[in-house]
C-alpha cells in the first residue's frame, strides 16, 4: 500500500513537472515570437553548411551534358547571344544553385525557367551549377556572345563607377562592389562584371517593384527600390559594358 | 489463544490477495502516467509548433535569445514581414532590425516619441553596431543572438543611425533612419508606411 502510494506520487510529480516544463516553454517561446499571421518567406535557401555543402558537390562533366539544354538561350559557352538573356560563365556555383532552387519553388517566377528547373533534379543542379562556375570568361571567337554592349550615354558611366566603387552614403547605399565582386563577395551575390545591360536593368527595375522577391532578408529590394531611375540605367549599362572595375573572375 | 491463532491464520489470505491486486494496479497506473508525461515531454522536445520559432530541445540547447543567423528568413520572429515596428499586446512597440553586411534592414523605421520602445536586433552574418545619433546609444548586433534593449525618443524628428563597428568592404555607407513622430501621428500610419519611410 505504501509502496504503490510512493510511486503514484512520483508519477503524478514527474506528469506535473513535464506540463509545467512544457507550458511556461511554450509561454515564453509564444511570447518572444508574436510573428503577423501571413509570414512571407523570400526563398527556402539558407545558407547553412549542410546546403552549401550540397550545392558544391556538383560533377562538371555531368554538368556539361545537362547544359546542352541551356545551349540556345544562354550560348554554348555560357555567354548568351541576346542581351536579355543572363551570362552564366564563371558564376558562382551557389548563385545557379540558388536561383534554380528558386524557380523550382516558385520564389522566383519566369514562365521559361520554371518548367526547366521543374525537370532538374537536386544533383543535376548542382552539376549544371558546376560546370557554369568552370566556363572562363575570356573572349572566344567561336561563340556570338552579346557581352560587351556600348555604352549609349558616356555620361552614365561616372554615376555608375561612383555607386559601384563607393556607393551613396547619405541613403545608406553600400557600393555594389561590396557584394558583387571584385573586392568582396556575399554568399549568393552574383558576380556582376561580366552581366548584359537588359537584364540587369530589368532584375534593378523586379527587385524595385517587388515583382522579384527572393532575396534573402530584403537586401536587393531595400537597395533598388532607393535607386533613382538614371541609376538604375547607369549602373546596367556600365555593367553590360564591361566597365566595372577590374572586370574578371571573383578571387577565391 | 487457538481460536485467535486460526482467525489470524484465516484472516490473511484475502486480505494478501487485495493488497497484491492494488500493487499491481496502482503499478500499472504508474507506468500508464509515466508513459504519457514521456511522450509529452518527447513531442516538446522534438515538435515545432506553428506558432513556435524553435522546437524544445533547440530552446533548450539555444536559451532563449538565441537564433539561428542563416535561417532568419525562414521562421521565428525576424521573418521579413515581421520586421519593422510593430504594436505588441500590451500596448508598447517593438522594433525587429536585421543587421548584415551592408544594411540594416528595414532601413528606415518609424516610432511613437516619447514612449518607451523595445528594440530586438540581431545579424545575419558578422558583428555590427547601430548608433543613434544625438543620443549616447549604442546597440550591438551580435549574429546567434538577440539584443534586446529598451529605448525612449525624447523629440520628434530624424536619427541617423550608421554602423559603428567595421564589418567589411561596404561598412562606411552602412546606415539607417529612424523617424520619430509624435504618438497620436504614429497610431495613424499604417504598418507598410512605418516601414517604407527610407525614400522620404
Amino acid at each position: 500500500m505504501l509502496y504503490s502510494r510512493g510511486l503514484r506520487r512520483i508519477g503524478s510529480a514527474v506528469l506535473t513537472v513535464a506540463i509545467v516544463v512544457m507550458i511556461s516553454g511554450s509561454a515564453l517561446l509564444l511570447g518572444s515570437d508574436a510573428a503577423e499571421p501571413p509570414v512571407r518567406i523570400p526563398s527556402n535557401v539558407a545558407w547553412t553548411a549542410t546546403t552549401i555543402a550540397k550545392a558544391s558537390s556538383g560533377n562538371p562533366l555531368r554538368g556539361l551534358i545537362i547544359a546542352r539544354r541551356c545551349d540556345r538561350c544562354h550560348g554554348r559557352e555560357g555567354f548568351s547571344s541576346s542581351p536579355a538573356v543572363p551570362n552564366l560563365a564563371a558564376m558562382d556555383r551557389l548563385v545557379v544553385w540558388k536561383q534554380l532552387d528558386d524557380f523550382r519553388s516558385g520564389k522566383r517566377s519566369s514562365p521559361v525557367m520554371q518548367p526547366i528547373a521543374n525537370s532538374l533534379s537536386e544533383q543535376d543542379t548542382a552539376d549544371v551549377a558546376a560546370y557554369y562556375w568552370m566556363m572562363p570568361i575570356a573572349p572566344d571567337p567561336m561563340d556570338d556572345r552579346a557581352f560587351p554592349q556600348p555604352l549609349p550615354d558616356p555620361k552614365h558611366e561616372a554615376v555608375a563607377v561612383r555607386l559601384i566603387t563607393a556607393g551613396d552614403g547619405s541613403r545608406g547605399l553600400p557600393p555594389c562592389q561590396a557584394c558583387h565582386g571584385p573586392i568582396g563577395l556575399v554568399t549568393g551575390a552574383p558576380s556582376l562584371t561580366t552581366q548584359n545591360a537588359p537584364y540587369l536593368l530589368e532584375q534593378i527595375e523586379a527587385f524595385a517593384s517587388g515583382r522579384r522577391a527572393n532575396d534573402i532578408n530584403l537586401r536587393m529590394r531595400s537597395i533598388a527600390t532607393q535607386l533613382t531611375e538614371e541609376e538604375r540605367q547607369a549602373l546596367s549599362e556600365s555593367y553590360g559594358a564591361g566597365l566595372a572595375p577590374s572586370a574578371g573572375p571573383p578571387a577565391r | 489463544m487457538p481460536n485467535s491463532n486460526s482467525k489470524v491464520v484465516l484472516a490473511p489470505p484475502p486480505a494478501e490477495e487485495q493488497s497484491g491486486g492494488e500493487v499491481k494496479s496502482s503499478a500499472r497506473k504508474m507506468i500508464r502516467v509515466a508513459l504519457i508525461s514521456i511522450t509529452l515531454v518527447c513531442v516538446w522536445l522534438t515538435v515545432r509548433f506553428p506558432f513556435q520559432a524553435e522546437s524544445g530541445l533547440e530552446y533548450l540547447l539555444n536559451g532563449p535569445n538565441s537564433v539561428n543567423p542563416q535561417t532568419l528568413h525562414l521562421r521565428g520572429e525576424f521573418v521579413e514581414s515581421n520586421l519593422g515596428s510593430t504594436d505588441d499586446a500590451g500596448g508598447g512597440v517593438t522594433v525587429r532590425m536585421i543587421a548584415e553586411q551592408y544594411l540594416f534592414v528595414p532601413q528606415c523605421v518609424v516610432v511613437p516619441a516619447g514612449v518607451p520602445i523595445r528594440f530586438r536586433i540581431t545579424s545575419a552574418d558578422v558583428v555590427h553596431k547601430l548608433t543613434i545619433s544625438g543620443t549616447e546609444d549604442q546597440i550591438k548586433a551580435v549574429p546567434g543572438y538577440v539584443v534586446e534593449t529598451r529605448l525612449q525618443f525624447p523629440r520628434a524628428g530624424v536619427y541617423e543611425m550608421p554602423c559603428h563597428e567595421f564589418c567589411g568592404p561596404g561598412h562606411y555607407t552602412m546606415r539607417s533612419r529612424l523617424i520619430a513622430v509624435p504618438p497620436e501621428a504614429f497610431r495613424n500610419l499604417s504598418r507598410e508606411a512605418r516601414r517604407d519611410c527610407a525614400l522620404q
